[in-house]
């Protein structure tokens, strides 16, 4: 016998702003959040949008007061030293942070030692590189790392831990259990939540704090992904058009989605209210190219058609697919296929949309943030829409939503996330029973 | 369910190969890898990681397309001869210019940085190199985490999401960034000896012949630098483990650096006395995200070599958490 996971707990930072509720807001008003980047002068750069949080300087007093709103009682312990060493330039610690201060209020956690034990998996992006920080440094073409010692630099120098926004959540909360980083690109956020699940079904966790954080709108995690080219080349708020005739490259996101997933008959006995529960979670590894989709999806198919086997679903259960869909040429025809490999004829009739054109691809927080689409999906009757999806491409035959919301009830939501390297993620939710 | 070792892989300081990992020394040999145009794309830690999958593929003689693929990874780590350029052409006599690096900076650095600078690719290229495509998770570790790609693959198996599931860990302590970040930290003073390898062991369920027993694994949070605490959580975990010893145990550790290594040495004495204890960053030096892993072969070569009937690995670094695998001779 295992224990179902319940997500009590929802917490959001998105390109429309703070909290869940701005979150589902913009999604049910089928808005966009993609535009100018203002955190840095990207005027010189191949790419100068990107869905950003409306946060261009994160401010640590500002942080504090948000985190000490949302009940947050360690919150200056926790962010000044982040503060003083340098590393809250790094914006997905603060995303995270909010997001998961965010999920613990909203799932009625506090500072008993049953709600402490709770173990953290997050799924979080690269390092953030910090290049000026090589300027003092840097003489005659080389880097003169014997002149760091005195050179004017923050503690925490040329790049922030991948695992510091994981370490500064868990002391935010006050936790006990263990913590787990995911770093499994695109997919990391999916893979976190599916992972909580698969704790709580093993019964090695009662409560999880889950999700992801990331932010590569820096100049290098958006110089980088330039020089890919995998983002839009368009300077405008509709660079990134999923499953679209004219599609022509991702706009680059940054949050965070972070939920407090338990077990049901523990949320059922503490009165707490379940959102939706996590039925299944599948993965895979294309092995096909590091720069490139599987074309035929065969890979992402068999992640889906695990979490399908899991959940003890046939594919005509599924009521709504949030595709990872990230208006890239190549991906949103490989997903595609992976529909219709592990669909069948149901593939050509569920409703499919990606959040993507609205807010961005959150890299490493894009699964989680989906997942948290899917429980609006669940809570409020209203599938999201594809914002600036006009023209279905042939290649991509699948019902696209978009770009208006659907107001329908659903009972099974399917979420795809599909990783840089070729790591396949889906999840699957359901009604909270 | 019985999960067993059925194959196990080692690239460290020792040698390419996992026998004798904490024994006898070797040759530093990185040839036999993949081809020049996959390498050109990796990083160190995602080189090594290519060379330990391609042993262990050898070692299991099987299709691995269905199998499962959990690593702990560490930092990006991406090749300095890429990075140099960029910042050559960014920074001028007023500092680094935003300006400059899009004008020029990003056209002086290799297209594909981004993708050398993910740290799940560490995973990625080993599994597309050797048509790897089960369950897969690609798990940061400062020394603890490495343990969650053992727990992870074991619960795969379990869970009937494939028959075989690769753990390992692979990372590089040799990277410029990296290594200056643990003299700033203090550990270079403290005698840490900078290491880098890749370690994988391939497990399988009932039926399969094996190595050796995986009797248990998992992760257990032990303080944010704590020592005290590490220590506590430690002598905890191998008072349980040590119920049932004989004669022949042994405890393999994997601390990242002097202050963990003391603390799980005096865990060690505290719990079970005089005990033979192995020390994988000593004998390989500390390869960060691979020595867990490192360990974990080291306990099976041990096993296998008829020098233990059980080990017990912990590893732990500055991640805050301990992480604990225990191996056995299989009854027969």
């Amino acid at each position: 016998m295992t224990a179902r996971a319940a997500i009590t707990g929802v917490g959001v930072v998105s390109p429309f702003g703070l909290g869940r509720d701005a979150f589902f807001d913009g999604l049910a008003a089928g808005a966009t959040a993609v535009g100018p980047i203002r955190s840095f002068d990207a005027d010189s750069f191949p790419t100068a949008v990107a869905g950003e949080v409306p946060l261009p300087v994160i401010d640590p007093d500002a942080l504090i007061a948000e985190l000490g709103a949302r009940g947050a009682t360690r919150a200056a312990a926790v962010v000044e030293p982040l503060a003083r060493g340098g590393a809250l330039r790094d914006r997905k610690i603060a995303f995270g942070l909010l997001a998961a201060a965010e999920a613990w209020r909203h799932a009625g956690l506090g500072d008993g030692a049953g709600d402490r034990a709770a173990h953290l998996v997050l799924g979080l992006g690269l390092e953030q590189a910090f290049l000026d920080d090589f300027a003092p440094i840097f003489a005659g073409g080389a880097i003169r790392w014997d002149a760091e010692p005195g050179a004017p630099l923050p503690p925490t120098r040329f790049r922030t831990p991948v695992d510091a926004c994981a370490r500064a959540c868990h002391r935010l909360l006050g936790l006990t259990g263990p913590t787990v980083v995911n770093a499994s690109a695109c997919a990391a956020g999916a893979l976190a939540v599916a992972h909580a699940a698969a704790l709580i079904a093993r019964g090695t966790a009662d409560v999880v704090v889950c999700g992801a954080s990331d932010s590569m709108v820096n100049p290098l995690g958006i110089g980088g992904m330039s020089r890919l080219g995998a983002p839009s080349p368009r300077r405008a708020p509709d660079a990134c058009r999923p499953f679209d005739r004219r599609r022509d490259g991702l706009a680059i996101g940054e949050g965070a989605a972070v939920f407090v997933v338990e077990a049901e008959g523990r949320a059922r006995a503490r009165g707490a209210r379940a959102l939706a529960t996590v039925l299944g979670a599948g993965s895979t590894q294309d092995a096909y190219r590091a720069t490139a989709p599987r074309p035929d999806g065969a890979a992402a198919a068999a992640a889906i058609a695990r979490a399908l086997a899991r959940a003890g679903l046939a594919p005509a259960d599924l009521g709504y697919v949030n595709a990872h869909g990230t208006g890239t040429p190549l991906n949103d025809p490989a997903e595609c296929r992976a529909l219709h490999r592990a669909l069948g004829d149901h593939a050509a009739r569920v409703p499919v949309s990606s959040i993507k054109g609205a807010i961005g691809h959150l890299m490493a927080a894009a699964g989680a943030i989906e997942l948290a689409a899917c429980v609006m999906a669940l809570t409020r009757d209203l599938l999201p829409g594809t914002a600036h999806h006009r023209e279905r491409d042939p290649d991509c035959d699948v019902d696209v939503l978009g770009p208006a919301p659907v107001a329908r009830a659903v009972a099974h939501t399917l979420s795809n996330s599909f990783g840089f390297g070729g790591q396949n993620a889906a999840v699957i939710l359901g009604r909270a029973s | 369910m019985t999960t067993r070792v059925i194959a196990a892989a080692a690239v460290s300081a020792r040698g390419r190969r996992w026998r004798s990992v904490a024994r006898d020394g070797a040759a530093h040999d990185l040839d036999g890898g993949p081809p020049p145009r996959a390498r050109k794309m990796m990083t160190r830690g995602a080189l090594l990681a290519a060379l330990g999958l391609r042993d262990l593929a050898a070692a299991l003689d099987r299709p691995l397309h269905d199998a499962g693929f959990f690593l702990g990874v560490g930092a990006s780590a991406g090749p300095m001869e890429d990075v140099v350029p960029m910042l050559a052409a960014s920074i001028g006599d007023d500092g680094f210019s935003l300006a400059r690096f899009g004008r020029a900076g990003l056209a002086a650095c290799n297209p594909l940085l981004a993708f050398q600078l993910m740290n799940n690719f560490t995973l990625c290229h080993a599994a597309i190199q050797e048509g790897v495509g089960g369950p897969s998770g690609a798990f940061f570790s400062r020394g603890g985490g490495t343990a969650t790609a053992l727990v992870e693959a074991r619960a795969a198996i379990a869970a009937g999401d494939c028959a075989v599931a690769i753990a390992g860990g692979a990372d590089s302590a040799l990277h410029p960034v990296t290594w200056a970040e643990l003299v700033r930290d203090g550990f270079a003073a403290g005698g840490l000896v900078a290491g880098e390898g890749c370690a994988l062991v391939a497990l399988a369920a009932d039926g399969a012949p094996g190595l050796a027993v995986v009797e248990s694994c998992a992760l257990h949070h032990a303080g944010d630098g704590d020592t005290a605490r590490l220590a506590d959580v430690a002598r905890g975990v191998v008072a349980a483990w040590a119920t049932a010893r004989d004669e022949a145990a042994a405890v393999v550790i994997a601390p990242w650096g002097d202050p963990p290594r003391r603390a799980l040495r005096a865990a060690i004495e505290a719990a079970v006395g005089r005990a033979v204890v192995i020390d994988v960053s000593t004998t390989a030096g500390d390869a960060l995200a691979a020595s867990p892993a490192l360990a974990w072969v080291a306990a099976v070569d041990r096993i296998c070599a008829g020098l233990a009937s059980r080990v017990l690995v912990l590893g732990a670094g500055v991640d805050g958490d301990l992480g604990v695998a225990a191996f056995a001779l299989e009854a027969s």
